[in-house]
């Protein structure tokens, strides 16, 4: 395709072609010190291209396309180009990733242990993530989590992070300028801006961790916590995982044994503060 | 456990048998676990449904959502522009139509994305839509 | 009158995971995952080897435990496990 752009995050290389420059200069400035897919060979294939062929310069509508592809995707608008691109990302691993368990969750690492935040859109896990890594954690993704079959360990997905109203906010007061992509406005998901993660996350994407703690984080109460019961856990974990059964009797030896080493805990938080001490507090506690 | 009264017993057990309740007849003790891809992969991918769909083309909307003839009598022409996933969230659940669209053909364009099924254009975003976020 | 015989797959089949009182199963066969709650996974393994209608799972049943319900809540447990793929008619 006429514009080109490849990067290697965690175990994964993606390729993203566009017919437009935009969304490619958009990409690279966003992940500037990330390193090129390794072997020089992508895993998936994203494609920005024009829904029809006069789209491409008459109100360009940019539609997703790849290795895999969902039928009924809405195409996006070229000023969205660069949220195009990462939706393509993650469809690709969405459908296609059948290597390891894929957990929509986010993760942040210390001491070569992890905890893994899961929940709704909304709940605030990547803000949470985001947080944690410019406080002594180190970030390993904000969507998706792979876990490792094989070795039960989790793997760093490091993409830029996608962070939504609030979120921006609280990571602009923490964060300087040079790290965040553009402003995204009136997208289908809202307003949104993508941050790089720190140079230690990146430089260390290849660096697995043992879970050991697992958050159902809730914005927008007082700070409570509650424990979550293991069957209650599997089940959320397999609605929160595109590829568990795909992965057949690998998939259900993974959860299982997550489930029942590791954790769980539901926390209430009215802000970024008061969730990272609840984190710090249960950390110190079980980990 | 209880500890042993000294009550009569007629014969000595063996064991302690342990309750098994067999529940309700109408309780649930099997939940299988259904593929999430249309939950997640809706969350991660706008959809749009089209009514009717591609495969469709040219057919009209009756208000049961079946599709009909073109100019059918108290049919409904196919809608201007493909739905979103969360227009359509809002026609489901009762609440007002969509942007250019009146009531009617709405009631009718709801039947109709009711009725889909897989394979069909519009079936995944229709699907995400039905799992509790 | 005997009712249908049913038979549930062996144990080699099957995957089973105790997680805070119910169990976690994977059937090998159908590739599904279940969550089950008692009675099921004691009905699961009365059933495993030879087929037995209602009134025969009952007998063995207690065997081990004093049961509380009758044939009609017996079918119920049967029926649910058959919809799920893991009891089938013998």
């Amino acid at each position: 395709m006429r514009h080109e752009f490849a990067v290697q995050v965690g175990p994964v290389g993606f390729r993203v072609g566009s017919e437009w420059r935009a969304p490619v200069a958009s990409l690279q400035r966003l992940y500037e010190g990330y390193p090129p897919p390794e072997g020089g060979v992508a895993d998936f294939s994203v494609r920005l291209e024009a829904e029809r062929p006069w789209r491409r310069w008459m109100k360009p509508s940019v539609a997703i396309r790849g290795d895999y592809v969902l039928p009924d995707a809405a195409p996006l608008a070229l000023a969205h180009g660069l949220l195009a691109a990462e939706m393509g990302m993650n469809l690709q691993m969405a459908l296609g990733q059948k290597r390891y368990l894929l957990l929509h969750a986010s993760a942040a690492e210390r001491d070569g242990k992890c905890v893994l935040m899961t929940g709704a859109s909304g709940s605030g896990k990547s803000t949470l993530a985001a947080m944690l890594g410019e406080h002594g954690w180190r970030f390993m993704g904000d969507e998706f989590a792979l876990l490792d079959p094989e070795t039960w360990l989790l793997h760093p997905f490091p993409r830029a992070i996608s962070l939504k109203n609030r979120g921006i906010h609280a990571m602009e007061e923490l964060v300087g300028p040079d790290r965040f992509g553009p402003w995204l406005k009136g997208t289908p998901k809202g307003t949104l801006r993508h941050l790089r993660p720190r140079q230690d996350a990146i430089a260390r994407m290849g660096e697995p961790a043992r879970p050991a703690l697992i958050l159902f984080p809730t914005y927008g109460a007082d700070t409570a916590v509650r424990p979550v019961g293991a069957a209650e856990v599997f089940v959320r974990l397999t609605q929160a995982s595109t590829n568990y059964v795909t992965l057949g009797e690998r998939g259900f030896g993974a959860l299982s044994h997550l489930v029942t080493e590791v954790p769980a805990r539901a926390i209430d938080y009215p802000d970024g503060k008061a969730a990272m001490e609840a984190v710090e507090a249960l950390w110190a506690e079980l980990s | 456990m209880s500890e042993e009264t000294d009550q009569q017993q007629t014969q000595p057990a063996p064991s302690r048998r342990m309750v098994l309740a067999l529940g309700a007849a109408a309780a649930s003790t099997v939940v299988t676990i259904r593929p999430a891809l249309a939950q997640t992969a809706g969350s991660v991918l706008n959809c749009q449904i089209p009514v009717p769909a591609p495969q469709a083309a040219g057919n009209y909307i009756a208000p049961d959502g079946s599709l009909v003839a073109p100019g059918t009598p108290g049919s409904f022409p196919p809608a201007p522009r493909a739905l979103t996933g969360e227009e359509v969230k809002v026609m489901l659940r009762g609440g007002p139509s969509p942007a250019g669209i009146d009531s009617q053909s709405a009631q009718a364009y709801a039947n109709y994305i009711r009725r889909l099924q897989a394979g069909m254009s519009g079936f995944t975003c229709y699907a995400s839509l039905q799992m509790p976020r | 009158m005997a009712g249908p015989l049913y038979i549930a797959d062996p144990e080699e089949l099957v995957r089973a995971v105790e997680l805070d009182g119910l169990t976690a199963l994977f059937h090998v066969p159908s590739g599904m995952t279940h969550i089950l709650a008692p009675p099921a996974p004691q009905i699961l393994a009365a059933l495993r080897g030879e087929g037995a209608d209602a009134a025969e799972l009952a007998r063995r049943l207690s065997e081990s435990f004093e049961i509380e319900g009758g044939e009609a809540e017996m079918e119920a447990r049967l029926a649910e496990l058959e919809a799920a793929g893991l009891v089938r008619r013998a």
